[in-house]
């Protein structure tokens, strides 16, 4: 699910950016260094939308660089256990898992396809239906259900399952 | 003696199994009337502590006084028996005193007489009995094996024989321990006289004395009343079954026999052989394989099969020989004594192979309950979820309430159910969704953590965090844990992930580590080869930095990125973590198998990009100075050089977000040792370990004594000890930035320029380039998953390429330098992108993105910093007419020649080694010089001499000894700024 959040972030700047272009340098080092990374109570941070506050800077003892406190609105991405999801599908490999990627690099095992869904090996890996059907492949889209997460300090991890009703393959430009 | 007596005896030892001790055992009893009536006159202060654990010497006296006494207490063995002593012959009295010298222990009369009185020890009393100094000593006397007991007897015999004059008090033969014997004795001369001239007894051998402290452990007998209940998962401890899983069908008490279910291993062939009385040749150390037994393929080899029905259960079995079968598996009768029921914890694999046999799956949940009778004390506990798997309430799921002795209150959301429900535990099992995340509590996979992704009835599939990995556990032996290990990540010294070598010279990787094993991925490149192996067989821990080249020669260190561009594992990518006699381990992380290692040949692989750690210009200088031609070209060296200073600022980031490591920050810095023996040295910090820095010095650069470049030094502090010397300090001739080989070495002769140039501590985000709303490339910087990849684009010479640029500040205008590395495929390159004048102005103070253009030139600070050779040096090296290699991202290198080249940095390069091939657009960082080879014709492509054609007549190390052709001068230039000609 995508919110869009309010965060606050200390950030640390070189002298020698001081001057009329602060404020832009404060915000670009910020992008930097917070978009694209996953903390584990807000989920992936997809992009900075605004700014709502600049503090006043701080001078750190012993080094020269000033804290400045920032509050900033972004949107942010995190999946919930339970969320159905769309996905493009980066990854297939022999392990019964496949791995999609959604905004940037972000895994979902499959342990949980339908039975009959058989490995097959070859030039272009994929899972098929016994009947043919149905192929996944690298590429396709699919739509998964999250059935658990787990979240740590840096990362979000969640299994997906495409073994349920409506849920599987949606697209697949490959086979259109 | 009475029959009675011998049974009661057999019935103590238990040797029920074992027909030769049984033998001994009556030839000792035999004796025993004898012995014992002397024996009692010399009564045993023996204390009662070790009195009551006591077997063979308690057997000699008691025997003796019992039979004084009367012929019906055979049986009773305990010396609170004063019923059966008052009706001996001998008389009470007798028999009291001697309690009384037996018990009364000098330091029992500290204790408070009221608990003797009680009948019951207390603890304390307990440890009050424990031998002192004051009480006899015991000493361990060796002794033939086999023969302890025989000894122990011929002693008593002796002291029946002898008398008073017998010193010793007693003598023990313990079953467990061959070839000892203990004697009860005051002191060891008694001990000495005692054993004198015995046959058995090797009297030379030193008498040992068991410390006080061990004396009791002499004697105490592990107390092993584990109830054998039917269904018990047993292990085989004798024969040929022994170690295989078992099943107790049938338990009898009173003769200590269980019948147990077995997955028969029988050969067939001779069996038939046996039973038809041909010639058997005795094949020994071979055990059959467990197979279940097929009746029809026995009767096809004619092997006599009976269906009869037991007696006792009523069920039919077919008999071959006294074998009996029952679906395949055998029945047999085995003594407790040869079962071990203790900590047994069936595979997977067994119980499959159990459970194929009873085909209806139905028994199955019940029988997995009999795994349950091993479960620890508070196994379950309040709140966790569980479900019920037997009786009435079967599959109702419910949350822990309380827990009892034996019953567990379970609360269930079922409607109608509001009270707690008494459930016996071993109806439970604990019950886990998909989705939960959980750690393992025993079993093989003991310590590791994951995510349930299905529930099979009992058996969870857990996904685990660090290896990605599908394993199989019963859901008795995970928690839920929001807790993320690796498991087991350290094994002695041995850690996860560590190179190691194997005791067969070969070598790997360790992949994975669990209690018993060790899983190494070992290095063989032409198939994924996994070695299970035990502690014992890795000889030691491979710690080496080693460099290798890659198909094209580029060298390879820990932590670069390559791309596997032959063999089975073609097309996989990741950082080296480990290389070893040519042999690359690859931590590709999208590769699930093998934890995500690779292991590659390191010609097979491709150099993506990567760190710097200085180890590759080391090399590349030997090869230089052994004047072995390598094909890089010297250009790209110098701009690996270049571009991979800039890395290192970068890649300090990714690492210090990852793993703390902040000191990488350090790299690439100016330092002066401050102690130590290399105080005074200055240099550059080329690799950064925990307390360790290696530090490249100038001065021995320029003596040319390579070997000694990179020198150890050892801090006790890290950066206590060196000061950083900024980037103002004047004595850097090696920070003139981006071209220091513009300046021919000899030609100026004084500066030593090798050094490359570095910009330290330079972090990217000052950039003035960074794009204000960031393209997708900004995600590598937080997300640490991805670092991976960012290293896979770093910018091969970006320095460079902002030189190129006859017009600076044109390309400042253009702010679309972001796009034009996207126009060169690699989009991500654009947070990479530098600013062209950071190579001009090492603090790079003043250029803010907004300001641009004004003082390009002027590098404020470093003036000092800067020679004047390098000072309008801004050109670029491309010149139309040579001969290059052009390497595209994800393409192999082609050689072509140069035939335009644009302001812009980028030129036309016509394919083929004269030029005959397609023409194709190449960026600056894409093309590389061909390194000239002596005798060939060369254009000169920086310098004073820039543009001029000359002849490559003699190497010198890095330098090339050039005749140009206009002026017949010799000059000798460095190779980087030699340019090969294509052939005419």
């Amino acid at each position: 699910m995508f919110f869009h959040i309010v965060l606050e972030r200390n950030m640390q700047l070189n002298p020698r950016f001081f001057g009329r272009n602060l404020r832009e340098n404060l915000v670009s080092k910020l992008m930097k260094d917070v978009e694209g990374t996953c903390s584990g109570r807000h989920g992936f941070v997809v992009a900075i939308t605004g700014i709502e506050s600049v503090g006043n800077g701080l001078v750190r003892n012993g080094t020269a660089f000033v804290t400045f406190p920032l509050k900033y609105q972004c949107v942010v991405f995190r999946p919930f256990k339970g969320q159905i999801l769309e996905a493009v599908v980066t990854l297939v490999n022999k392990a019964m898992s496949i791995s999609f990627m959604y905004l940037y690099d972000f895994f979902f095992w499959l342990h949980l396809i339908p039975d009959d869904t058989e490995f097959q090996a070859g030039d272009m890996l994929n899972y098929t239906t016994s009947d043919g059907s149905v192929k996944i492949q690298k590429e396709c889209e699919v739509r998964l259900k999250i059935i658990g997460t787990r979240v740590d300090a840096t990362e979000i991890f969640c299994v997906g399952t495409i073994k349920d009703d409506f849920l599987g393959v949606i697209n697949d430009p490959a086979a259109a | 003696m009475s029959h009675h007596h011998s049974e009661s005896d057999d019935d103590d030892y238990s040797y029920d199994d074992d027909p030769e001790l049984e033998d001994e055992e009556e030839e000792e009893e035999e004796e025993e009337p004898r012995s014992s009536r002397k024996k009692r006159g010399r009564s045993n202060p023996d204390p009662v502590g070790l009195r009551g654990k006591k077997r063979k010497p308690s057997g000699f006296i008691e025997h003796g006084e019992a039979d004084l006494g009367a012929e019906d207490v055979g049986r009773h063995r305990h010396f609170h028996e004063p019923a059966s002593f008052r009706s001996s012959r001998v008389g009470a009295e007798e028999y009291l005193d001697f309690m009384q010298e037996k018990y009364s222990n000098p330091r029992a009369e500290y204790e408070d007489d009221g608990d003797y009185e009680d009948g019951e020890p207390t603890h304390v009393d307990q440890q009050a009995l424990l031998p002192s100094v004051r009480d006899p000593k015991l000493w361990m006397v060796k002794c033939a094996i086999g023969r302890e007991r025989e000894v122990a007897v011929c002693l008593m015999q002796k002291a029946v024989d002898r008398g008073s004059d017998f010193k010793i008090r007693s003598v023990i033969a313990l079953d467990h321990l061959q070839n000892f014997i203990y004697i009860e004795a005051d002191m060891e001369a008694h001990v000495k006289e005692a054993i004198k001239g015995m046959r058995n007894i090797f009297a030379n051998h030193k008498i040992l004395l068991v410390p006080i402290k061990e004396m009791a452990d002499v004697l105490s007998v592990k107390s092993k009343t584990v109830e054998l209940a039917r269904d018990t998962w047993v292990r085989m401890k004798l024969g040929i079954y022994k170690g295989d899983l078992a099943q107790v069908v049938d338990v009898d008490d009173v003769r200590r026999r269980v019948t147990v279910k077995l997955i028969p291993r029988i050969d067939l062939q001779l069996l038939a052989d046996k039973q038809e009385g041909r010639e058997i040749v005795k094949k020994k150390a071979f055990v059959p394989p467990p197979r279940f037994m097929n009746v029809d393929e026995a009767r096809e080899l004619h092997i006599r099969v009976e269906r009869r029905r037991d007696r006792m259960t009523g069920d039919y079995f077919e008999n071959i020989g006294n074998m009996l079968f029952k679906d395949g598996f055998l029945y047999k009768k085995v003594s407790t004594k040869s079962i071990s029921t203790l900590n047994v914890t069936p595979t997977f694999d067994e119980l499959e192979r159990f459970k194929k046999a009873n085909e209806n799956g139905e028994i199955d949940f019940v029988d997995m309950s009999t795994l349950f009778a091993n479960r620890k004390k508070g196994h379950f506990m309040k709140g966790d979820e569980v479900i019920v798997i037997k009786g009435d309430l079967k599959n109702m799921k419910g949350w822990v309430e309380k827990v009892d002795e034996e019953n567990v209150l379970i609360r269930s959301d079922m409607k109608g159910l509001n009270n707690p429900l008494a459930v016996n535990e071993r109806e439970l099992c604990k019950y886990f969704e998909p989705g939960n995340h959980v750690k393992v509590v025993s079993g093989t996979h003991k310590g590791s953590t994951g995510m349930v992704v299905k529930v099979e009835q009992h058996v969870l599939i857990v996904l685990t965090d660090t290896t990605k990995q599908h394993i199989r556990v019963f859901a008795d032996h995970v928690v839920k844990s929001a807790e993320v290990t690796n498991g087991v990540t350290k094994m002695g010294e041995y850690e996860l992930h560590d190179l190691v070598l194997l005791s067969n010279l070969s070598f790997g990787v360790i992949i994975k580590l669990d209690s018993e094993a060790i899983q190494v991925l070992k290095g063989v490149p032409e198939r994924p080869e996994v070695a299970i192996v035990k502690h014992g067989e890795i000889k030691y821990k491979i710690d080496k930095r080693m460099n290798v080249k890659d198909r094209y020669k580029n060298f390879i260190t820990v932590k670069d990125v390559v791309r596997v561009t032959e063999g089975p594992s073609k097309g996989k990518q990741g950082p080296v973590m480990h290389i070893y006699k040519g042999v690359l381990f690859l931590h590709d992380r999208h590769n699930v198998e093998h934890a995500g290692y690779v292991c590659v040949k390191c010609s097979s692989c491709v150099l993506s990009g990567g760190s710097y750690s200085g180890a590759d210009r080391i090399v590349d200088s030997f090869s230089r100075l052994g004047n072995s031609k390598p094909p890089v070209p010297p250009s790209p060296r110098r701009f690996q050089r270049a571009d991979s200073g800039y890395n290192t600022g970068a890649g300090g980031r990714h690492w210090s977000g990852r793993g703390g490591r902040g000191q990488d920050l350090l790299v690439g810095a100016y330092v002066k040792v401050r102690m130590g023996p290399f105080k005074g040295y200055r240099g550059r910090v080329v690799e950064v370990k925990e307390k360790t820095v290696r530090l490249e010095h100038e001065a021995k650069i320029v003596t040319g004594k390579l070997d000694l470049r990179y020198t150890h030094t050892w801090f006790a502090a890290s950066t206590p000890s060196f000061s950083n010397m900024g980037s103002q300090t004047p004595i850097h001739p090696s920070r003139t930035p981006l071209h220091p080989c513009m300046t021919p070495m000899r030609d100026s002769g004084a500066t030593p320029i090798h050094s490359g140039m570095r910009t330290p501590m330079r972090d990217r985000a000052w950039n003035p380039y960074t794009p204000m709303s960031p393209p997708r490339d900004s995600w590598e910087d937080g997300n640490p998953g991805s670092w991976g990849t960012n290293l896979l684009y770093p910018p091969e010479s970006p320095y460079s390429r902002a030189y190129e640029a006859a017009t600076p500040g044109s390309e400042w205008a253009s702010s679309t330098l972001g796009r034009s590395y996207s126009d060169a495929g690699t989009p991500r390159d654009a947070n990479n992108v530098p600013s062209p004048y950071q190579p001009m102005t090492p603090s790079s103070a003043s250029y803010l993105p907004s300001t641009p253009g004004g003082q390009p030139m002027t590098p404020g600070t470093d003036l000092d910093v800067k020679s004047p050779d390098i000072g309008g040096d801004a050109e670029t090296w491309l010149m139309p007419g040579i001969l290059v290699n052009v390497h595209k991202a994800g393409e192999d290198s082609n050689a072509g020649v140069i035939r335009d080249v644009f302001p812009d940095g980028s030129c036309v390069v016509a394919l083929g080694d004269r030029g005959e091939g397609e023409t194709v657009i190449a960026i600056q960082r894409e093309v590389r010089l061909v390194c000239p080879r002596k005798n060939e014709r060369v254009k000169i492509v920086g310098g004073k001499h820039r543009g001029s054609l000359a002849k490559l007549i003699g190497l010198d190390g890095s330098d090339g000894i050039v005749r140009l052709d206009d002026t017949l001068d010799v000059k000798i230039l460095n190779l980087d700024l030699l340019a090969k000609l294509p052939h005419a």
